[in-house]
């Protein structure tokens, strides 16, 4: 296959052209740099990529970020945008997590304030949070709060006190997508998330204390009021089983009404309809429910996160929202003058100063973007820039991307190897499965370091601070 | 040939390879494998009584996935995980299976979903071979 490699911004971008294969309709584009490219050609995320290039309706390219690799369906770090018009939407192309996201919490207490009580703060956060596979909440909702949550996301819970005005405002798209419809949820999908609102979930899931180890940006810092030495926390999690079964349950969907709408796609994984059908509107008011449920989710999370510091540290443990963005997602987006379903499948939205989208108060700087490492590694805080959306639909990448299977990972070394190494790097963790803490080990993912390095040249986004963990609670 | 199941190297998510001689016992045996995957362990032997399931889906592929997204759920939301199986009728449409599980503590969520991705039910000389990917 031929492949064009750095046709500008250096050797970043490698192009396969829409020549390759008779069924592709435009080209695929991988932003990487060469170490990131030969671990991206080691998998089947490629092939992934140009099947995402098959899709009725899309536009410019199908991108990899540079934390790509093999998914199902789309590759993981996939951003393809299908035209609203005449283009489909693909459950797949959003995964079974459902916006699953990141948000940052940020204090002013320092880490020497809080290292040496780590061990017990992170104790009492995993008791506070219910984490590992498919634990219940301590909340359990009615049909009619469902519903409203279903409905409003986050701004259902300024009602119940477990958020505030402000947290609203620093939220993607205000943590409540306007065309939800909870009536395109099926009761399976409810009677799998009814009891887990404010839960973490499993796999790579997690929560992270941190201290900002250093601002790369001094004035994005500012506006971000990000400072070196203060105590952050990152939580990582997405909609649950909830979203989960809403995605199997439109995948099914797509896959019985393709034959009718005439798709014929390389993997059967990939099955849509056409946005405006009326299949494609059902997916995507199941699917903006769904997300509304996750980013009410993170908030609840967030809520429980605040008590616990509350109890620590008083009023010196208050924590400020910075923002929290999806990175499973399918959106309505102008560009390149059109309007767009833009599918990002662990790829981060990133828009920059002058979007309408980007929060008021983040104008200055770009709307933040957090790429967690993994346990043991540094996170980053990026900020979007305008420049990004004609270059990846305004995205960038979700995280370090895994290298290893999870079975290899638990070959290589035992979890409680794994905890021990944390533990002598002065990280406290907490994981209710020694096997899951092997899986999600640092050695199994790739250099965050160096994939934060190429979505920064490749000018996706800027670097603005490095994060470094104090204390995990692994889902 | 006897049935057999085997996990194969994915980057990110668990790949299933299964084998077995009909429709009916491939399923059972991907059921059977599926079991393993969400208690993290082999399973002990199934007590309780028998349950009948019925899945209906368009062709075989979708049966075997249906299948397991079925078990999927009842372990997230009854906290029962089949662990024993058998085939009563196997259909390309219709697969109808008894089966046996435990009741756990805590409802296995590990496994969110069994996908179409590269799923082909091919025909061997042995019978039947399956590779499904689950997202974990």
């Amino acid at each position: 296959m031929e492949i064009v490699h750095g046709v500008s911004h250096g050797q970043l971008i490698h192009d396969v052209p829409v020549t390759a294969r008779a069924d592709m309709r435009v080209p695929a584009r991988v932003f990487a740099d060469d170490e990131l490219w030969e671990q991206i050609s080691g998998d089947r995320s490629l092939e992934q990529l140009m099947n995402v290039a098959t899709l009725p309706g899309i536009s410019r390219y199908a991108y990899g970020m540079p934390d790509m690799h093999e998914g199902y369906g789309f590759p993981v770090g996939g951003v393809a945008a299908l035209r609203a018009e005449d283009g489909v939407i693909s459950p797949g192309g959003v995964g079974y997590d459902i916006n699953c996201g990141v948000r940052l919490l940020v204090s002013t207490l320092t880490a020497d304030a809080v290292r040496p009580r780590m061990q017990e703060l992170v104790h009492e956060l995993s008791r506070a949070i219910p984490s590992g596979t498919g634990r219940g909440s301590r909340l359990s909702l009615s049909d009619a709060d469902l519903d409203r949550v279903l409905a409003e996301g986050c701004r259902y819970l300024v009602e119940s006190g477990m958020a505030d005005v402000d947290d609203v405002e620093v939220t993607e798209a205000n943590g409540s997508l306007p065309r939800a419809d909870p009536g395109a949820v099926s009761q399976r999908a409810r009677a799998r998330g009814r009891d887990q609102l404010g839960t973490l979930g499993s796999g790579n899931h997690f929560l992270e204390v941190e201290v900002v180890d250093e601002v790369l940006d001094e004035e994005l810092g500012a506006v971000y009021g990000l400072v070196p030495g203060r105590v952050t926390v990152l939580i990582h999690c997405g909609s649950r089983g909830l979203g989960h079964q809403v995605c199997t349950d439109y995948v099914r969907l797509m896959d019985q009404v393709m034959a009718k709408y005439d798709i014929h796609l390389p993997d059967r994984q990939l099955a849509c309809a056409p946005f405006a059908s009326p299949e494609g509107q059902r997916y995507f008011g199941a699917m903006c429910a769904a997300a509304n449920f996750a980013w009410a989710n993170r908030q609840a999370i967030a809520h429980s996160v605040r008590d616990v510091f509350r109890r620590f540290y008083g009023d010196a443990g208050r924590l400020r929202l910075l923002y929290d963005v999806a990175h499973n997602m399918a959106k309505l987006e102008e560009h390149d003058g059109k309007l767009l379903c833009v599918h990002r499948k662990g790829a981060t939205r990133a828009f920059g100063p002058h979007h309408p989208e980007t929060p008021p108060r983040y104008r200055a700087a770009g709307q933040p973007v957090f790429i967690p490492g993994s346990m043991g590694t540094a996170s980053y805080v990026l900020a979007g820039r305008d420049q990004a959306s004609a270059l990846s639909f305004g995205s960038a990448c979700h995280g370090a991307g895994r290298a290893m299977s999870r079975h290899a990972a638990k070959r290589a070394k035992s979890g409680r190897e794994v905890r021990q190494e944390l533990e002598a790097q002065g990280i406290a963790v907490a994981c209710p499965s020694s096997g899951e803490l092997a899986e999600e080990a640092p050695f199994a993912y790739k250099d965050v370091e160096r994939v934060v390095d190429v979505v920064h040249r490749a000018g996706l986004a800027r670097k603005v601070a490095r994060l470094r963990p104090l204390g995990v609670v692994k889902g | 040939m006897g049935v057999s199941s085997e996990l194969l190297s994915h980057t990110a998510e668990v790949k299933l390879r299964v084998r077995a001689p009909s429709l009916g016992e491939l399923a059972a045996e991907a059921g059977r494998a599926l079991g393993a995957l969400e208690l993290g362990t082999t399973p002990p032997l199934a007590s309780g009584p028998w349950r009948d399931l019925e899945i209906r889906a368009p062709d075989r592929e979708a049966l075997l996935v249906e299948w397991l997204n079925e078990l999927i759920y009842l372990a997230e939301t009854e906290r029962w995980v089949g662990v024993e199986f058998e085939a009563r009728g196997a259909e390309d449409m219709v697969l109808s299976m008894r089966a046996r599980g435990m009741l756990v503590d805590e409802p296995p969520a590990r496994v969110k979903a069994a996908t179409f991705h590269g799923l082909k039910i091919k025909k061997t000389p042995e019978g039947l071979e399956a590779e499904v990917v689950f997202d974990v």
